[in-house]
């Protein structure tokens, strides 16, 4: 049997995902060992990691070449889905927020609004379900600047501690949604490989049960 | 300026060679399996009123379809389904035949895919459609062909039934308007569990608020319709899972047993989907091969009210499967080249027109030498060479 594929999204999601693997009594040397290598088996060569961009992690599940994947809620809801989501495991928490400079009234006065994000799905869906019409930027790099040089008049991005926020004289109008790491599954595999999926979900969710 | 002239559009490719016989070779199948069961082929235009598809139920949305305007101004768009098609044609040019109508098509549909996502916006589908018949008998020999068909073509194929209106009677328990429904349809079609327990936290206890909260996962052997029956709290429930047990039943006895499983969680389309639906994975593609389901209100939306079921087989995947699989068809190789010296063209034509007719590939050599001849069937692997002139003389490698 091919071992099961999963692909974490590389940084601090795989590091929580494999804390996780340990806690459940994966072997996970080859992790920690990596090197330059992306591919690498763990467990009893049951699975087989990929560490991949957030985006990508996507992309191989829904494509079939990985079967699991680990990926942030803020991911998922910007690149869409036809995967199934299936666990929410509870690390890298925090939300999407609307943030304007302070003391400003957001909501008020005629004047469409320009909001300036990494995320524009998000910000998008999230206007279009207010029945809002702004204009959307892209912005690659530190959004929080675009308010501050005068390009928007809000932005839309991920908040953890706020801080960050706080630091350039912005703060939070209103929380968009809430983002943790998610276990999405192809499909495919889920019905072609149901009894080793289930039985990893299982685990999982018990792993996260005594964190 | 000419920018574009070297390239296809995005989402789609030409087929070649191996990938266009094997293409053919599926089609070919799919179409054998189909016509011996009493099926009609039918072709619908590529081009469609964008009305076609604009039923509340028809569960494709519209920025997926590619639109144009027609010569007065109204909007038409590439068919980006078989079945809408049929179900126009049924209830308008074959109102007047007898039931049940058996049709079969194999024909392309366009979806205007978000780009650079690897997915093809031209895709060649090959399917049934039973009109104007419903009960065990109709579903069962749908399923029966659509197994038929996957055994012919990929062998390793799981399918799975399950029961449009088993979501429709729990969700019709619950205290929610529409909208909650469809974000509970939305989570349980995309298994996303996490979303589903918050939607239903703020419903409350009961049974079934806990019967949606266990649908994504009632996916899995006969075993699924015993579990799901102790969340069943009125007849409508019991019914759906008591049919579906007894097409599963009936399917075992085909021997395919292992093939099949139940999955009370495929809930996509139930506007559209009335009854059982059914999909089909095959390893080596991550999305379903086949598709199908019983669409009993359809057609009334065409002023036609009749019961339908058919299903749809994406030929594209099945020949990736088979050409990844070491399974495709190669082309054949050329038996002779024929080549003609000066002055003797015609009687090389007639001479290779007699060999085809003697069941050979016959290829005809535009070279003026013998040696150009030679050196192009060498590097074609071509191996036995015909010269004709004043003498026909044949040369065997």
């Amino acid at each position: 049997m091919k071992p099961l594929r999963i692909a974490l999204t590389k940084g601090r999601l795989e590091r929580d995902t494999v804390a996780m693997f340990e806690r459940i009594g994966f072997d996970c040397t080859a992790v920690h060992e990596k090197g330059r290598k992306l591919i690498l088996p763990i467990g009893d060569n049951q699975f087989e990691v990929v560490l991949a961009k957030a985006a990508d992690v996507i992309t191989y599940v829904e494509h079939g070449v990985c079967d699991l994947g680990v990926v942030g809620k803020d991911t998922i809801i910007e690149n869409g889905s036809s995967f199934y989501e299936v666990l929410d495991l509870g690390f890298g928490k925090c939300k999407f927020a609307l943030a304007a400079p302070k003391g400003t009234d957001f909501y008020g006065g005629y004047a469409s609004k320009t909001i300036a994000t990494k995320y524009p799905n998000v910000a998008r869906s999230f206007f279009e379900g207010k029945g809002m019409d702004v204009k959307i930027i892209k912005i690659e790099g530190s959004v929080e600047l675009a308010p501050l040089l005068g390009l928007s008049d809000a932005i839309i991005d991920i908040v953890e501690t706020g801080s960050t926020l706080k630091e350039n004289g912005l703060e939070v109008i209103e929380k968009v949604c809430d983002i943790s790491a998610r276990l999405i599954v192809n499909t495919a595999s889920m019905k072609l490989r149901k009894g080793e999926i289930d039985t990893l979900i299982g685990q999982m969710e018990q792993a996260k049960e005594t964190e | 300026m000419r920018k574009y002239h070297k390239i296809t559009p995005e989402g789609t490719k030409d087929l070649l060679f191996e990938e266009c016989l094997t293409h053919r070779y599926v089609e070919r199948t799919l179409a054998d399996v189909f016509s011996s069961h009493g099926f009609h082929e039918v072709i619908t235009p590529g081009l469609e009123f964008y009305d076609v598809f604009d039923t509340e139920s028809s569960g494709i949305g519209q920025e997926v379809m590619y639109k144009m305007s027609d010569k007065r101004g109204r909007l038409v768009c590439m068919r980006p389904d078989s079945t809408m098609p049929i179900a126009r044609l049924t209830a308008t040019r074959l109102q007047n035949l007898p039931k049940p109508i058996r049709l079969y098509y194999t024909q392309h549909i366009y979806c205007n895919n978000p780009g650079l996502t690897g997915r093809n916006d031209e895709v060649m589908q090959s399917g049934i459609e039973l009109l104007g018949a419903r009960g065990r008998r109709a579903d069962l020999e749908v399923l029966a062909i659509a197994i038929e068909a996957l055994s012919r073509c990929v062998p390793n194929f799981r399918i799975e039934l399950g029961h449009a209106g088993f979501f429709k009677a729990i969700a019709a328990q619950l205290p929610i308007d529409d909208t909650v429904r469809e974000d509970i349809r939305q989570y349980i079609e995309a298994k996303n569990y996490a979303a589903l327990d918050m939607v239903l936290d703020q419903l409350g206890e009961s049974k079934s608020v806990n019967a949606m909260r266990r649908l994504p996962r009632l996916f899995g052997g006969e075993e699924i319709l015993k579990e799901a029956a102790q969340f069943c709290v009125d007849d409508s429930a019991f019914q759906t899972l008591s049919y579906l047990q007894e097409l599963y039943s009936a399917l075992t006895d085909l021997g395919i047993g292992d093939h099949i499983m139940i999955d009370l969680g495929l809930v996509q389309r139930t506007d559209y989907y009335t009854d059982i639906v059914f999909s089909a994975y095959v390893e080596g593609c991550g999305d379903a091969v086949l598709t199908g389901g019983r669409y009993d209100n359809l057609l009334a939306s065409f002023d036609s009210p009749m019961p339908a079921i058919g299903f749809a087989m994406n030929v594209d995947a099945i020949t990736d499967i088979l050409i990844n699989n070491g399974k495709g068809k190669k082309a054949p190789t050329v038996d002779v080249l024929v080549h003609c010296d000066d002055g003797y063209e015609m009687k090389a034509i007639c001479y290779a027109a007699n060999l085809v007719g003697d069941g050979l590939r016959c290829e005809n050599s535009i070279f003026v030498t013998r040696k150009e001849s030679l050196d192009y069937a060498k590097q074609m692997g071509i191996s036995r060479v015909d010269f004709v002139g004043e003498k026909i003389e044949t040369l065997t490698r």
